[in-house]
């Protein structure tokens, strides 16, 4: 009785192990520490050039643009007019490590951003961006945030020695110029990308930022000495991760890293819409010079 | 009399408009193949710059639609003396409205286009755009308030930001299409990969990307500032249609009608370094009939790039407009009655 | 019969229906009646769009220094020719011709703008392609 039960049993365990080697590869091994779950091994279809077709529609589901890192939920601004709407759901953080490793006086600074997050005045040139998160008044969002904002974003992948990336986000737009020598002739909103390829990882350095950008709605932010090294790795036909170092010596101690997966979007027919925010921010901004006859 | 010399003269246009219709009339090989991406949609990739001083109509007493050698080098010294930004002549008020030098300016809009046309339009073929159709009452009274704005703003007193055009408030500037040249960043990067052609226009910063797989537009429901676009092949030429305009007035060229306004647009490579961009536009509300550009695409990378055209982020001057203005109020200027600075005032 | 050179002559008083950018009416917000010119030392030079501006302080003759805000065109065309932030140095002088601002503010438009040998600022190399190349 018990030798069938055992025989059993191990056919039981065979038929299992059989199933598992049947499994398609991507559904792997689960890793300890909560790493992404994939199988090592992955290899994309290719575009013309040999390269890993990375095209496609993505986005991410992590809340980092809230904060990027650990947050509870919380209500928003206003809720005394609108409840539950534009409250802050909770998130678990993306900083590898957990902290951000702000110098400390950085801190401080950080925590003057967050306080001053929902005001503006753009009254004097000088001073126009001195306050209010630049998402909030629709400006540019810079990378990384550009990633984990909560729109999607089409890589446009070819074979020549550029790759767009078009963020739904106030049209944003970058070019990663593939194996480029040229240094960033000035800042820009959304920096200025060179890329390369490291394996089947897009690997893409970015410098020349304005300082204006920030990393989140919680106040992180960054100098203009900041430099972002992001990788881009397909692990399957639906998910790539994404990786970015960053580095700036002006407000943090070290270097400090960030991860998280893209997600593809699978919607028949899926495309970029257009979230043009300018005109939903000009009251706010401009409202207190109009004539107060007009209004 | 005058009708037949009208007449003759019309006959001459449309016998010469006929030989303009040919994309790079003369100039290029009749038949250039352009090379193919590796997915087999001919290349249309690079950056490319389309100023020209070539003006969109033909002017008004110049009754040929291409000109000789001769007369196309006079047309362009005397386009470029008109358009010139380092002149400093004509008074100070037309000097002020020249803002700055050339060193700011696109140098490539001093120049006619290399097939020597007279117009950028190439149908009708007067080269001028058709008559335009008196509008509803309904509309007449959205283009007065528009316009009223307009000329609070011209007067340097603007009311509200809403007086200020959609350009002016960084909102869409040269990518709403038709494409037409301006006076500086006319450059496009074309990209492409399978199934796309994508179209980023320097200002404001945003990508085109269009579908060539044969989808279907968006549903009619789903309005937006740049339309919804599909594309196809036809031979060597993407073919280009966008639905989809949102209705705020002052968007489309001449405050077209967006429930009634088609476009249709058509890129062919005719030379390694030159693409034809053709559009037919048509709006019944405002135009007679259709009408047709054609303007062309020089190559100019890798000499150039494009760069990050930011808009809204530093737009300092809608501050200024708005503070100026009522500051000027408190001074007793309204737009009717200007008032000049008075010597040693300080404001 | 008029000859084409006479047609053409005539261009210079049609208005050339060419869209241009629909820019600011610039006498609307600078004053032809309040020309400038002065020369000033470059504090800073922002190279934002729409307009790149460049501050510069005034040593009046009285000693005092006055801050100047002068608005320029569109930076994208000076970075397509090769120049980049640092081609405008802190501490370079610059003659300013333009146009006060019309709220009497000090801004103005940098209508020319010249080094003090005459030397027009700006005037920058053309595209070499050599910074472009891939590697």
């Amino acid at each position: 009785m018990q030798r069938r039960r055992t025989v059993a049993f191990l056919a039981g365990a065979g038929a299992l192990a059989v199933l598992s080697l049947a499994l398609p590869p991507l559904f792997g091994q689960p890793r300890p520490n909560g790493a992404p779950q994939f199988a090592a091994g992955y290899r994309a279809p290719r575009i013309a050039d040999g390269h890993p077709d990375l095209n496609g529609i993505w986005q991410a589901m992590v809340t980092a643009n809230w904060d990027l890192q650990d947050h509870e939920a919380k209500a928003g601004p206003h809720n005394e007019l609108v409840g539950a709407y534009g409250a802050q759901p909770a998130g678990q953080g993306i900083v590898e490590g957990g902290e951000i490793p702000y110098k400390p006086d950085a801190l401080a600074k950080k925590n003057t951003r967050f306080e001053n997050r929902l005001k503006v005045d753009v009254s004097s040139d000088k001073t126009w961006h001195d306050l209010g998160d630049p998402e909030m008044k629709c400006y540019m969002p810079g990378v990384p945030r550009a990633t984990y904002m909560p729109f999607p974003f089409q890589i446009v992948q070819g074979t020549s020695p550029y790759i767009l990336m078009a963020y739904e986000f106030t049209s944003a737009t970058r070019i990663i110029r593939m194996d480029w020598k040229q240094q960033a002739p000035t800042d820009s909103w959304m920096g200025w990308s060179r890329g390369r390829w490291d394996g089947d990882t897009l690997v893409v350095d970015v410098t020349g930022q304005r300082e204006e950008t920030w990393f989140d709605r919680a106040g992180d932010y960054h100098s203009d000495a900041l430099h972002v090294v992001e990788r881009y790795t397909p692990v399957s036909p639906y998910h790539m991760v994404y990786e970015a170092t960053i580095e700036d010596p002006n407000v943090f101690t070290r270097p400090w890293k960030i991860s998280f997966p893209l997600y593809r979007r699978m919607e028949k027919n899926v495309q970029l819409l257009e979230f043009k925010c300018v005109p939903f921010t000009e009251e706010l901004l401009f409202g207190k010079f109009i004539k107060q006859a007009a209004r | 009399m005058r009708n037949r010399i009208f007449a003759l003269i019309a006959a001459l246009v449309v016998v010469v408009g006929v030989g303009l219709v040919v994309p790079a009339a003369g100039q290029a090989p009749k038949t250039y193949n352009p090379p193919k991406t590796p997915w087999g949609d001919p290349d249309l990739q690079g950056v490319w710059n389309d100023a020209t001083s070539t003006p969109l109509q033909r002017p008004g007493n110049v009754g040929v639609g291409v000109l000789n050698d001769e007369e196309a080098e006079e047309f362009q010294k005397s386009l470029a003396h008109d358009l010139t930004r380092d002149r400093r002549d004509g008074g100070n008020a037309a000097d002020v409205n020249r803002a700055y030098n050339e060193h700011w300016m696109d140098a490539r809009r001093l120049k006619i286009t290399a097939d020597k046309r007279t117009s950028l339009i190439v149908d009708p073929p007067d080269g001028r755009i058709p008559p335009l159709v008196q509008a509803s009452p309904e509309r007449q009274k959205v283009q007065a308030a528009r316009a009223a704005g307009a000329a609070r703003f011209a007067a340097g007193l603007p009311d509200h930001y809403t007086d200020m055009s959609w350009p002016v408030r960084c909102v869409v500037r040269t990518d709403v299409p038709p494409y037409l040249p301006t006076i500086y960043n006319n450059d496009f990067q074309i990209f492409q990969s399978p199934g796309y052609v994508t179209i980023a226009p320097e200002m404001i910063h945003s990508a085109r990307i269009i579908p060539v797989d044969g989808r279907p537009h968006l549903n009619k429901g789903l309005k937006q500032w740049l339309g919804d676009t599909r594309g196809h092949w036809e031979g060597s030429t993407l073919v280009v249609e966008t639905t989809n305009f949102r209705a705020d007035e002052g968007v489309l060229f001449q405050g077209a009608n967006s429930a009634t306004f088609t476009i249709t647009e058509r890129f062919t490579r005719v030379a390694p370094d030159a693409i034809n961009y053709e559009f037919t536009v048509a709006d019944p509300s405002t135009w007679t009939k259709p009408w047709t550009a054609l303007i062309p695409w020089n190559k100019v990378d890798p000499a150039e790039q494009m760069f990050e055209y930011a808009c809204h982020e530093d737009n300092f001057d809608i501050v200024h407009f708005l503070t100026g203005a009522r500051l000027r109020e408190k001074n007793g200027e309204t737009v009717g009655q200007q008032r000049p600075a008075r010597a040693g005032e300080e404001r | 019969m008029r000859t084409f050179r006479s047609l053409v002559a005539a261009l210079s008083f049609l208005i050339v229906a060419t869209p241009a950018l629909p820019h600011h009416a610039f006498n609307a917000e600078f004053d032809a009646n309040k020309p400038v010119k002065f020369k000033g030392v470059v504090t800073k030079m922002l190279w934002v769009n729409p307009h790149a501006w460049i501050y510069v302080d005034v040593k009046k003759p009285d000693g005092t220094v006055e801050e100047w805000m002068i608005e320029t065109g569109t930076p994208n065309t000076l970075l397509r020719r090769g120049l980049t932030k640092e081609s405008l140095p802190k501490g370079t002088e610059i003659v300013v011709d333009g146009y006060q601002s019309k709220d009497g503010s000090h801004r103005a438009n940098g209508r020319d703008l010249t080094l003090p040998n005459g030397q027009t600022v700006f005037l920058g190399s053309s595209g070499t392609g050599a910074p472009y190349e891939k590697k």
